[in-house]
């Protein structure tokens, strides 16, 4: 009961905050924007790693959803250039590939959450939650 | 009746069985009796006509340096066995002589001639005194036997003698003439027998007009037809696989039409249901008029080579299979990767849907557009799982079509796409847009290329990320041949011998087989094309393969 308390506010919270995606998949992304909104999220999402990275710069921008493998430039690659641009933006790392050296290297280097897909919908959006219910740093 | 007349009749009486005789040798001779018997005849007759005189015959062996007995019923028997197998010479008796000396040789005394000398003996124990021999010449004048006639007195031949002699080396002439014709077509028959039958060839002839035809015994085994079953054209063809049947009687057709050859390759289908396969060749004759005689021709049983081959094709076949689940193998990641996304979607969008629900405040067409979207990415995991499995399904493999490679090429790389992304390597691609296509089974063409760069990603796997590079390029050769190069910037090929890698077993890999370009050339070989590998001038290798263009598609006539 604890949790879904602690579900409904930061869902009613988060109403207004924006969640960025990034993955280079159409039809992932699409689908992940819709469990985001399914649970009152504000998603806005980006098929070119490149296109995120120069709206970071201009925008504040809480939590991102990374792909890894992706043509463009690689989410780790990414994250790291988030990391000098908005240090303050929190990461989840979704992957196709089970790869535990990835998966250590990610959460090393701060990246909150790291999911293999498919994942299971209600662990993903926790993370997101919990993800923004995290003071800035 | 005068004193003549009675004279003429008794000469009449004489000749009559003489000449009844003479036809009667004659007809032995046509009848193909046996040669010896024909000139014990010949020579009994001759006997009968005059008192006291004995009569031989000898033939002289094939290679005209001996004599061999032909007929001498009257003389002694150890006469005739020494005379057996004795050379002819200038000083060889009568008939030795006289076949050496291509002349007839008169010995009146054998007691006293030099001639003689070697058989002086011999004639005195059986009372021979004077032997006449006469060579019996073939039709092209050559010397085949000698006639003689022996007495016991010492005398030359009067004239009735002589004219005996003359009609008895022409019947003689003709039956020993006749016998070796018919031993060296027997001779032929049995060596055109033996190579039939360890070449496995059935000799046959049709007769157009009299729709009548002959087989060898071969033949017959190979057809299927009794010894003595009467054969026509149409009972031939009867044999031929009802699939082939009609091309094969319009070849025969198109062959009696133009009086010119006949050639086909096709299955028989034998009585009790056993196959085979054949190769027919044959051409017509004609008379001297010009109309067609009859259809010669041979017929070659191939079954046991295109067993071989049959066997082979599969064993081929086999090992291509082999190559392409082994492939799969190595494409684990793209094959997990391309499931996977569709599969990730589809869970999402359900995910999605069960919480707007569950929410209340779902939009109609937002669940519609989400539905929709669901069936489209598991329409592309179907899509994933088709193209996997046409790769690695053993039939339809080599069936083909026309293709056009820029587009088989596209879907290759998609196909690996997300191992050249694992492996954090780039593959550019450099087509030409008015490549010609070509006609190829696409199944075996995407091996070729899967195979090519699979070990291109090897090649460069031990470079840094940013040198991973493989170049992919299309070109017009010519304009009546596609060619398809694959190049990457790795450490090269073998550099005394590039062509060493499409060798059996040669692998430079931990894991390989050795055998992916094997089987590469092997397919690009049977498309008639050609495939060849190098050392790039600068770094790497370059494999290209080329195609011939398609029929009707050569971009060289409009060029």
């Amino acid at each position: 009961m604890g949790d879904r308390a602690i579900c409904m506010t930061s869902s009613e919270k988060s109403d207004t905050e924006i969640v960025c995606l990034v993955d280079d998949d159409l039809s992932i992304l699409k689908s992940i924007e819709r469990l985001l909104a399914s649970d009152g999220f504000s998603v806005r999402a980006f098929n070119k790693p490149k296109e995120f990275l120069a709206y970071v710069q201009a925008h504040a921008v809480s939590l991102v959803v990374l792909d890894i493998w992706m043509e463009e430039m690689s989410g780790l690659e990414v994250q790291a250039q988030l990391s000098a641009l908005s240090p303050q933006t929190r990461v989840i790392i979704i992957t196709g590939r089970e790869d535990q050296t990835a998966k250590l290297a990610a959460l090393q280097s701060g990246v909150i959450a790291f999911f293999t897909k498919p994942f299971d919908d209600d662990q993903f959006l926790n993370a997101v939650r919990g993800a923004l219910a995290m003071h800035p740093y | 009746m005068s004193e003549r007349g009675n004279i003429d009749q008794g000469q009449q009486e004489k000749e009559e069985p003489f000449y009844a005789g003479q036809t009667r040798v004659l007809e032995m001779v046509a009848a193909n009796a046996p040669l010896p018997e024909i000139l014990t005849n010949l020579v009994l007759l001759m006997e009968a006509q005059a008192e006291g005189m004995l009569c031989s015959i000898l033939v002289l062996t094939a290679d005209g340096m001996r004599v061999r007995h032909g007929a001498a019923p009257s003389l002694p028997k150890a006469y005739v066995k020494a005379v057996n197998g004795a050379p002819i010479g200038p000083r060889n008796g009568s008939c030795g002589t006289a076949m050496y000396l291509k002349r007839p040789v008169v010995v009146t005394d054998v007691m006293t001639d030099p001639l003689w000398a070697d058989y002086r003996d011999l004639a005195e124990i059986c009372g021979l005194r004077a032997c006449w021999s006469t060579p019996i010449f073939s039709h092209q004048g050559d010397v085949i036997g000698s006639f003689a006639m022996y007495r016991q007195e010492q005398r030359g031949p009067n004239a009735e003698e002589a004219h005996l002699t003359q009609i008895a080396t022409h019947i003689a002439g003709i039956a020993i003439e006749r016998q070796r014709v018919q031993e060296t077509l027997r001779e032929r028959d049995a060596r055109i027998n033996l190579a039939a039958e360890s070449a496995d060839l059935a000799f046959w002839v049709i007769y157009p007009e009299q729709n009548t035809a002959w087989m060898s015994d071969k033949g017959r085994k190979i057809y299927g037809f009794d010894s003595k079953l009467p054969l026509t054209r149409d009972l031939i063809c009867s044999r031929v696989h009802p699939d082939e049947r009609a091309a094969v009687h319009a070849a025969f057709d198109r062959a009696c039409a133009s009086h010119g050859i006949f050639e086909s390759e096709h299955r028989l289908v034998l009585p009790y249901g056993k196959t085979r396969w054949v190769i027919v060749r044959g051409r017509c004759l004609e008379d001297e008029h010009g109309s067609l005689l009859e259809l010669i021709g041979v017929t070659i049983d191939v079954s046991a080579q295109k067993q071989s081959d049959l066997q082979l094709q599969i064993q081929r076949e086999e090992l291509a299979h082999l190559n392409r689940v082994a492939l799969m193998g190595e494409m684990t990641a793209s094959v997990a990767h391309e499931l996977n996304q569709p599969l990730t979607a589809i869970a999402n969008n359900a995910a999605a849907a069960r919480r707007f629900l569950e929410r209340g405040n779902i939009d109609p067409a937002l669940l519609q557009q989400l539905l929709q979207d669901m069936v489209a990415d598991s329409q592309r995991a179907g899509e994933v799982i088709r193209g996997i499995r046409a790769l690695v399904r053993k039939d339809k493999s080599v069936v083909r079509s026309v293709l056009n490679l820029n587009a088989v090429i596209a879907d290759t790389l998609r196909l690996v796409s997300s191992d050249v992304l694992l492996r954090e390597s780039v593959v550019t691609t450099e087509m030409d847009h008015n490549l010609p296509q070509v006609e190829a089974a696409p199944v075996q063409i995407q091996q070729v290329l899967l195979n090519l760069i699979m070990n291109a990603l090897d090649a460069v796997e031990a470079l840094p990320p940013a040198e991973r590079r493989i170049i992919v390029t299309t070109r017009s050769l010519s304009g009546d041949s596609a060619e398809v190069a694959v190049r990457d910037f790795g450490a090269g090929l073998p550099k005394d011998r590039p062509q060493k890698v499409f060798d059996h077993f040669f692998s430079t890999k931990q894991t390989g087989m050795g055998m992916g370009l094997t089987i590469v050339r092997s397919i690009i070989e049977m498309h008639g094309g050609t495939i060849s590998a190098e050392n790039a001038p600068d770094r790497g290798a370059r494999f290209f393969f080329r195609l011939p263009a398609a029929r009707g598609d050569s971009k060289s006539q409009a060029a």
